[in-house]
């Protein structure tokens, strides 16, 4: 159990990536062209660092070795749909993850008090409802790739490419104010932004407009979720008939 | 040196032209992977450059550092990126599912030396396309600057890109054998592979207490910053002999720190 | 190759303990793991001594946990020994010198050398440079090995798509590739099914016959230790319970032979006391157990005295002895 809790703390250790970001940001002449200060700066990337800790997705590694191990067979024969264990087994670890992400917290509280702030009661729930929904997303959208297991042996490399549009376009590595006009229009037609930068900004107490944040969000899981069932049906006939 | 070495070395070399030739055979059957590493890398540039740009806003610097030179601290990231996935990665990975699988008992009983086999047994070439990219864009950032590059400035950028990635495979390589102990912190490497994201910028474009820790903690520096000054023209002798006195110290560590961990591994596994 | 005299093993107050950390469960028991652990030693191998020479087929006999692989991996320089000296193809082991690396080989039933996505050819050549060896004679010894095994255009498919049996077969072809002077088989038979177990059996023989090579095998297969080995160890314990051929094992362990009697008519039981122990007593038929010394007085007096219509004098199956003995010994812990 101690070990397990050495793996899950590296994992969080892993998502350092806004704080690093931020670091380079915040003496930048991008910050000033863009005219984000120092503590809206901070405060964003804090909250991305958060949602990022509570929204990340490896359903597709676990599934492809469940797939190939066989160990899938009687799991589809369980009266629940299999993807609900992958999504209560992801919800307990990300659970877990809650002392560590307040430790690492409270020791950027030591070194740097100003990087923090308190939100309110309102932001703090939305915020939270907000990261469920991105990691409901973030979900969807592996669950369609992951299908592609059934398919294709590659189905992880596929990952790995859709995860390069959600690093530079989600918000994660640069605030979206920050971008040029056109390219944030671009961004704000695809999924990403909802992904990151829009929980981000709840939690960060910016002025955003609330409706349309989660509309967009309930509009991109009600795309994403026939896709990725349909593929699922499809998918588990093609296991079937493989004789796994 | 005698004859009895020059056969040793040979048999290295013929072992390690085996290795490669066996991985690439085998990696060619995802032809696929041809073209998802392409578009990665070229995703992975474009979106690195984008944040750059928008790093540097209206300013012509980011940390005293000029866009052009930056391109060489992003191009010399791209190329150890690469270099990683080439080597670092397929390799040192495995070293944790030897200790799982009990696969580690052969490669001690094989009469080559173990950190050799683990550490050069397979290659990838999908890291390839990284490094082609890394050297084209170090190249062109170069040639957009007006002073030519000295020779010795070329030879001194490439003997610290060596050394930075050697800095880079001994804390790969000691990340990944500390799983000899603790199996479950395989993914110690993973953050490494994280963290070291912060090379992508260069050094002094981090606040004074993360330069501290980039430079001594995580030698992040010696991995894109000194090489870079180096290649335009502006290294210093104390950052030059600090980068090879840290390459050596982390190779011999490595090696004693290997040892170590073997005796460990032959006194108390079953 | 090998020493032109003397053994090729000697091993001599051979020991082998581990430190094992005892945690209690629970959370209390976590942090006093972390700040006081407590160890208990368990000792795996207990003075063991024992002599080789070369050419020999040895078996190697033992319950689970009874030190049986320990002392493989001792021997093959895996493992260091606690106490004791050791000496295997003229080097100590534990230095894993080259050229004891190249006169030793270890086959691992459970587990595999082979890379599980290519043909077993790339792990073949892979071996050959990393042993040295040059690629025309790499060609030599792949082709006369796959003959005696068996293997043909196996070689050339992934290790995955092949059968267990084949993998083995794969696996021993590996391991033989650099002609060791001694091999180490911890249950090379493991899963195997009957037909495959017999193939890697006669292989085996074979090749100890061809190459004189020097052969020490675990299995818990009797089938593979009475078809191979004129000699065996048996552990216990994790100490030297017998040293010799296995008929010696055997009338060691039962020092009676059990005699069956079909009767032309039925006897009382009584009748047969005197003559040893009754096992079964069924109308016409009888089994009885004498001791060994007194076998031929007793069937003859019994042929003498006792309508006999046929009669069958057998020794009890080892598998049956050495099992009661494991048994035996897994109650006592």
């Amino acid at each position: 159990m101690l070990e397990y809790r050495a793996e899950i703390a590296l994992w969080a250790l892993s998502g350092v990536l806004p704080l690093i970001m931020l670091a380079v940001w915040r003496d930048s002449n991008g910050a000033a062209t863009a005219g984000l200060s120092g503590a809206q700066l901070s405060h964003y990337f804090v909250a991305a660092f958060v949602v990022r800790q509570f929204s990340v997705v490896w359903l597709i590694h676990v599934f492809e070795e469940d797939a190939l191990q066989g160990r899938l067979s009687p799991y589809l024969l369980q009266p629940v749909q299999p993807l609900w264990r992958y999504v209560a087994a992801h919800l307990a670890e990300q659970a877990t993850r809650v002392p560590f992400v307040a430790v690492m917290l409270a020791a950027l509280a030591v070194l740097q008090p100003s990087l923090l702030w308190i939100p309110s009661l309102s932001q703090l729930v939305l915020g939270v409802l907000a990261i469920l929904g991105a990691f409901a997303l973030r979900f969807l959208l592996q669950t369609i790739l992951t299908m592609l297991c059934f398919w294709s042996e590659r189905a992880a490399a596929l990952d790995r490419l859709a995860l390069i549009p959600y690093l530079f376009l989600s918000g994660l590595v640069a605030p979206l104010q920050a971008f040029p006009p056109a390219i944030r229009r671009l961004a704000d037609c695809t999924p990403f932004p909802s992904m990151v930068a829009f929980p981000a900004q709840l939690l960060a107490g910016e002025a955003v407009d609330v409706i349309d944040g989660f509309a967009r969000l309930a509009l991109w899981c009600a795309v994403l979720l026939p896709i990725s069932l349909v593929l699922w049906k499809l998918g588990v006939r093609r296991y079937g008939a493989m004789g796994a | 040196m005698d004859g009895h070495h020059l056969h040793r070395i040979g048999r290295y070399g013929r072992s390690l032209r085996r290795f490669w030739l066996s991985s690439l055979q085998a990696e060619f059957e995802y032809q696929l992977n041809l073209v998802v590493e392409l578009l990665a890398v070229v995703g992975n540039l474009v979106g690195s450059l984008f944040v750059l740009r928008l790093l540097f806003g209206n300013g012509a610097s980011l940390g005293g550092w000029s866009w052009d030179a930056a391109l060489v601290v992003l191009g010399l990231y791209t190329l150890l990126d690469g270099f990683t996935s080439c080597v670092l990665q397929p390799n040192l990975s495995q070293i944790v599912n030897h200790v799982q699988n009990g696969t580690l008992d052969f490669v001690l009983l094989k009469p080559i030396d173990s950190q050799f086999w683990l550490s050069t047994r397979s290659f990838s070439p999908w890291g390839l396309p990284g490094i082609a990219a890394g050297l084209a864009l170090i190249g062109w950032a170069l040639m957009q600057r007006s002073s030519a590059i000295s020779p010795l400035g070329l030879l001194i950028g490439v003997v610290l890109l060596v050394s930075g990635a050697l800095i880079l495979y001994s804390l790969w390589f000691l990340l990944a054998s500390l799983s000899i102990w603790f199996v479950k912190i395989w993914n110690a490497t993973e953050v490494l592979r994280y963290t070291l994201v912060a090379g992508r910028y260069p050094i002094s474009a981090y606040p004074a207490a993360l330069r501290l820790v980039f430079t001594f903690v995580l030698p992040v520096a010696f991995l894109t910053t000194v090489p870079a000054e180096a290649l335009l023209g502006r290294s210093s002798a104390s950052w030059v002999f600090g980068s090879l006195a840290a390459a050596t110290l982390a190779l011999v560590g490595t090696r004693l720190f290997w040892r170590y961990a073997l005796r460990h591994y032959t006194s108390a596994s079953s | 190759m090998l020493p032109s005299a003397g053994p090729i093993v000697r091993a001599t107050g051979l020991c082998k303990s581990f430190r094992v950390a005892h945690k209690q469960p629970g959370l209390a028991g976590t942090v006093q793991h972390l700040l006081h652990r407590r160890y208990r030693r368990v000792e795996a191998v207990r003075d063991l001594s024992f002599v080789i020479e070369p050419g020999e087929m040895v078996g190697f006999l033992g319950p689970n946990g009874a030190g049986k692989t320990t002392t493989l991996k001792m021997l093959s320089g895996l493992i260091h020994p606690s106490a004791g000296q050791l000496e295997v193809a003229g080097c100590l082991p534990q230095r894993r010198q080259e050229r004891f690396l190249q006169q030793i080989t270890l086959v691992m039933g459970n587990r595999q050398q082979l890379i599980w996505d290519l043909p077993p050819l790339d792990s073949l050549r892979v071996n050959a440079a990393v042993y040295g060896i040059d690629e025309a004679e790499a060609r030599r010894r792949i082709a006369t090995l796959a003959e005696m095994l068996e293997l043909g255009e196996e070689l050339h498919r992934p290790v995955r798509k092949l059968s267990l049996g084949q993998r083995m077969k794969a696996e021993l072809l590996a391991a033989l590739l650099h002609n060791p002077a001694v091999l180490f088989l911890d249950e090379p038979t493991l899963g195997l099914d009957v037909n495959a177990q017999a193939r890697v059996r006669d292989f085996l023989a074979d090749y100890n016959r061809r190459t004189g090579a020097t052969v020490l095998l675990t299995s818990h297969y009797m089938g593979d230790i009475t078809a191979l080995c004129d000699r065996v160890l048996l552990i216990h314990q994790g100490e030297l319970f017998h040293d010799g051929p296995l008929e010696a094992l055997t009338s060691r362990l039962a020092p009676c032979r059990q005699v069956r009697l079909e009767l032309q008519q039925s006897v009382p039981a009584e009748a047969f006391r005197p003559y040893g122990e009754l096992e079964t007593h069924h109308g016409h038929h009888v089994q009885l157990l004498i001791p060994r010394e007194r076998l031929t007085d007793q069937v003859a007096a019994l042929l003498a005295n006792f309508p006999v219509v046929d009669l069958e004098v057998s020794d009890p199956p080892v598998e049956e002895l050495i099992g009661a003995l494991f048994r035996s010994a897994g109650a006592e812990r």
